[in-house]
C-alpha cells in the first residue's frame, strides 16, 4: 500500500501524493475516456464508463472481474470545484455512501485526500465485537494478504 | 469498488443503515443473547415491528435465534460484520491499484510534456 489509510467513526479516507501538478492530477479525473484509464478494481476488464461531468451529473461504471462476473457501480456528482474538490453519491446495490475527492497543491507535488463516508461505523463495529481485533489491524492484514491481489 | 460478496454485503449495510438494528447488535453483543420480548423492552416499539427488525439482521446473517420452550431466543454473529469489513479493506485496496495506475499516467504524461518542451525550444 502506497496510499496512507485511515479509518474513523463512518468514514474510510485514503491519501496519496502524486508528482504532478494539481490541475494534471484533476484533469485525469474529469472524462470517461481518461478515467477508464485508471480507475478500477485489480482484475477489472471491458471496463466501459459513461459519465457527465457536472454538478447533477450521472457517472456509471460497468466491467468484467475476473471470478466475479459483471460489476457495476453508478454516482451522482454533487460538487465539483475545479481543480480542487469532487464530490459524490456512490451507489452499489442497496449501498450508498458519499465521497470526497481533495487535492491539495504542495508545491510541484499533490496531495489527494479520498473520504468514503456512511460505510460503516468504527464505534459501532467496536462496540459489536467488543475488543477482539480491531477494524485496523484487521485492514492491515487484509490488505497484506495475498487473497486481496488475486 | 466493491467486488465480492456485493449482495451480503449490501444487506449488512442496509442492516445497519437502521439506529434501532444497530441498538438490537450493541445489546445483543453485551448480554450475549436474550429472548424476543426482553430485547423489544428498551425500544419502545411493538413486538412486530422488532420482529422485522430481527428479520431484516437475520437476512443480513447478523443474528442467530434459536427456540426454548415457547420463547425465541437470539444472539449476535460474531462473524457477521467480517464481510462489510473485508469490503472496506477491499475498497482500499481498489483504490491504491488505481491510484498506481494514475501515477504512472501521471508520470508518462509530464516525460512526454518535457520532450516536446525541448522539441518546441529546439525549433525556435
Amino acid at each position: 500500500m502506497k496510499s496512507e489509510i485511515e479509518i474513523e467513526d463512518n468514514l474510510l479516507r485514503l491519501t496519496r501524493v502524486f508528482n504532478a501538478p494539481r490541475t494534471l492530477v484533476f484533469a485525469w479525473w474529469t472524462t470517461a475516456e481518461k478515467l477508464q484509464q485508471w480507475f478500477g478494481p485489480k482484475g477489472a476488464t471491458k471496463c466501459e464508463i459513461e459519465m457527465d461531468f457536472r454538478v447533477g451529473g450521472s457517472f456509471k461504471q460497468k466491467m468484467q472481474i475476473a471470478g466475479v462476473g459483471e460489476f457495476s457501480s453508478s454516482a451522482v456528482y454533487e460538487e465539483i470545484v475545479e481543480p480542487e474538490r469532487i464530490v459524490y453519491q456512490a451507489n452499489f446495490g442497496a449501498t450508498s455512501m458519499r465521497v470526497t475527492v481533495e487535492f491539495f497543491e504542495e508545491g510541484n507535488q499533490t496531495r489527494l485526500v479520498l473520504t468514503h463516508e456512511g460505510a460503516i461505523d468504527r464505534t459501532f463495529i467496536k462496540n459489536v465485537e467488543q475488543g477482539t481485533t480491531s477494524t485496523l489491524d484487521r485492514l492491515d492484514e487484509l490488505v497484506s494478504s495475498e487473497t486481496l491481489r488475486h | 469498488m466493491m467486488v465480492n460478496n456485493q449482495r451480503r454485503v449490501s444487506a449488512i449495510f442496509a442492516a445497519l443503515s437502521d439506529p434501532t438494528r444497530r441498538g438490537i447488535l450493541v445489546r445483543l453483543s453485551s448480554d450475549g443473547e436474550g429472548p424476543v420480548t426482553a430485547l423489544a423492552k428498551p425500544f419502545r416499539i411493538s413486538l412486530p415491528a422488532i420482529s422485522r427488525h430481527l428479520r431484516v439482521l437475520e437476512n443480513a446473517e447478523l443474528i442467530g435465534r434459536r427456540r426454548e420452550g415457547r420463547s425465541q431466543v437470539i444472539r449476535a454473529r460474531s462473524d457477521g460484520l467480517r464481510p462489510a469489513q473485508d469490503w472496506m479493506a477491499q475498497c482500499a485496496a481498489g483504490w491504491d491499484l488505481s491510484f498506481d495506475r494514475l501515477d504512472a499516467l501521471l508520470t508518462e504524461e509530464q516525460r512526454k510534456g518535457r520532450k516536446d518542451e525541448v522539441r518546441n525550444r529546439n525549433r525556435r
